[in-house]
């Protein structure tokens, strides 16, 4: 849809020690719109977002945020830069509420005290801005949250903290049906709203109903980033477990095409 | 050759459209409604006055706005005083709510609706809840008429419900009796269920902003909402968007709906699903449940598959046609999709065309199960909106 990219990566390689898990990686991540991250286990999805997200440093690439180049060195400088990521279960404190979760060391003061009332309102402001209607009481304890709640006050958190790029993992992983609709839509909200969403899946069903994009992970390399409206359920899933699929993906030799 | 507008005309124009705005976007400005509506700040000013004194909006200072200067007034619609009924006939239950000016939902009932309830049954449960909840309404409030959404065929200039699905309905009056039953002083408008929740999340959901949009309604049976170009189609008789009568498969199933061979409603409706699960088609799973019993049930999984093929093969043979922007599924199609969306996708890229598809958004609702209730609203409110302080019915 839009002409720059958000976020763009190129070249991006990663090894440890002897085991090179990524290889001249590219992926471009668009304003609007989901792209959705997919890869057989072990194809270097998890590496990928760690990169990007300052925890593991990159042995060589380079990473473009709205067009410019930056380094990514710490998770603070990804968060600095508007980059929040979503992980599958580390993503609340139990022993703290919805709003102490949301502002967890971004807290609102006024003078010495914290300031709840406003911190309370601006919560629920923005799940209300979502069209979040599962959440009861905002004072509610995270342990008391289904799998479903606790993945809509991760992502709300995102939205609270004007986040341009929200990268989630397996978000509707272990989620009943009810749970992984609501999960659904409101990443789609989330892009409709202007974010630039990465979505890792393994469930082909949430990558088609949401993307606009697929990227390819195979072995490390990017196999095809593709629209979602010129491919088909069995050609990404050529892709993941070949790396190819006719013309798309990557060459006989592995290299890219 | 007729002389150009009235001044009472453009004044009944500008009331219409400052209430428009304030009920459709909320609250706001006045320093924003003058470029908004492009009217200069004191006829804002005199407007706004008037549908003070009228009791539709009213004014509030900002709240923590601490520029210099004095803050422009926020006008509001007066939700809580002036509002609608919104009912809605579904296959399996009744709903009525009271809903304010603005969209909000003040007040709502549900019935669980036996499914051979006939018209002149289903008047006395709606009437019933509709006065209910005007008894419990705040004094003072102003009710201005009632919208029904319809899960069937309603006849575009007397609401006339034609064909109701499984229902058993056939040419039943609505209108008239359910207005006669609330007293006779408001009429009664009905519209179909698809349309009006299409119409509701063209105005305040998902497809805001969309001018080519196509609304697909599952329950028991299959019906759609179409906008082309910003504007309704209705077809001649107000029956347009039977898209579950689509012959999707020559030779199948019969419709027990129709009667016709292979509709889309057979391969997709809630019979396929129940089928698919192993019953005979007349199991009581409620309808919101049945996908998830199919995800629970491994033996229904390439069953749900294929429903989802033949979603996706309807789908494409709509966008080839209508070209649109955006296919919104609601009720049970919201989950279905979900749920099979590999399958949809895979089959609307491979059958439709490319030029036709290749800006085409999938969406589930914003609203949600209220959509048909809120249009319901908004056909209630039509009147209101066209001319807020009733300049022309004083000279009928």
């Amino acid at each position: 849809m839009s002409a720059t990219p958000l976020l763009e990566l190129r070249g991006i390689d990663k090894g440890f020690g002897p085991v090179q898990v990524l290889r001249d990686v590219n992926l471009t991540v668009y304003p609007g719109e989901v792209t959705a991250l997919v890869g057989d286990n072990g194809a270097g999805k998890s590496t990928l977002v760690k990169c990007v997200s300052g925890i593991y440093a990159i042995d060589s690439g380079q990473i473009f945020f709205e067009g410019l180049p930056v380094s990514v060195n710490s998770p603070r400088d990804a968060a600095t830069l508007g980059l929040e990521v979503v992980y599958q279960d580390l993503a609340l404190c139990d022993n703290l509420d919805i709003v102490q979760n949301m502002f967890l060391g971004r807290e609102k003061r006024s003078g010495l005290v914290l300031d709840e009332p406003t911190m309370e309102q601006l919560a629920a402001e923005t799940l209300a801005s979502l069209s979040v209607r599962t959440v009861k009481s905002l004072r509610q304890h995270a342990s008391s949250l289904s799998g479903g709640q606790r993945q809509t006050v991760a992502i709300a958190k995102a939205v609270l903290w004007n986040s341009k790029v929200v990268i989630l993992d397996e978000p509707t992983a272990a989620l009943g049906v009810a749970q992984t609709a609501q999960v659904l839509e409101l990443v789609r909200r989330l892009a409709d709203r202007g974010l630039a969403v990465v979505l890792i899946s393994h469930n082909m069903n949430d990558v088609f109903a949401i993307s606009d994009r697929i990227a390819t992970l195979y072995l490390g390399r990017m196999a095809a980033q593709v629209k979602t409206t010129d491919v088909t359920h069995s050609q990404i899933v050529e892709l993941i477990t070949a790396g190819r699929s006719g013309n798309l993906g990557l060459s006989e030799n592995g290299g890219p095409r | 050759m007729r002389a150009g507008p009235s001044q009472d005309e453009v004044r009944r124009q500008n009331l219409g459209a400052l209430l428009r705005y304030v009920h459709v976007h909320g609250p706001i400005s006045r320093a924003e409604l003058t470029t908004r509506l492009g009217l200069n700040r004191s006829t804002i000013g005199a407007l706004t006055a008037d549908l003070t004194a009228a009791g539709l909006v009213r004014e509030e200072a900002p709240r923590g706005a601490r520029r210099a200067g004095r803050p422009s007034l926020v006008v509001l619609p007066e939700s809580a005083r002036v509002y609608a009924y919104a009912l809605s006939i579904e296959v399996d239950r009744l709903r009525a709510a009271r809903v304010g000016l603005g969209g909000e939902v003040l007040d709502e009932r549900v019935y669980d609706r036996p499914r051979d309830l006939r018209v002149s049954e289903v008047v006395g449960p709606l009437s019933a809840f509709v006065k209910e909840m005007q008894h419990a309404a705040p004094d003072g409030g102003r009710y201005v008429g009632v919208g029904v959404a319809v899960a069937g065929m309603v006849r575009r200039h007397d609401g006339l419900v034609r064909l109701t699905p499984k229902a058993g309905w056939v040419d039943e009056p609505l209108s008239e009796p359910l207005s006669e039953a609330l007293g006779g002083d408001h009429t009664v408008l009905v519209g179909n269920h698809a349309d009006l929740a299409l119409m509701a999340e063209h105005l305040r959901g998902v497809a805001v902003d969309t001018e080519d949009v196509i609304y697909l309604h599952g329950e028991v049976g299959i019906g759609a909402g179409i906008i082309a170009h910003g504007a309704l189609i209705t077809g001649h008789g107000g029956y347009a968007g039977e898209v579950g009568h689509m012959i999707v498969h020559p030779g199948g199933r019969t419709c027990s709906s129709c009667g016709a061979r292979g509709c889309w409603e057979s391969e997709i409706g809630e019979e396929a699903l129940l089928r698919a699960l192993g019953t005979d088609g007349s199991g009581r799973i409620p309808a919101h449940q049945l996908i998830a019993a199919m995800r629970g049930d491994p033996g229904s999984h390439e069953a749900l598959r294929q429903i989802g093929e033949w979603l996706g093969l309807g789908v494409a043979n709509l966008v080839n046609i209508f070209n649109p922007e955006m296919v919104i599924f609601g009720g049970t199609l919201r989950n279905l999709y979900l749920t099979t969306a590999a399958q949809v996708r895979s089959r609307l890229n491979s059958l439709a065309l490319p030029a036709s598809r290749e800006l085409l958004r999938l969406r589930t609702p914003k609203l949600g199960e209220d959509a048909a209730l809120i249009g319901a609203a908004e056909l209630a409110f039509t009147q209101l909106l066209a001319d807020p302080l009733g300049l022309t019915s004083q000279s009928p």
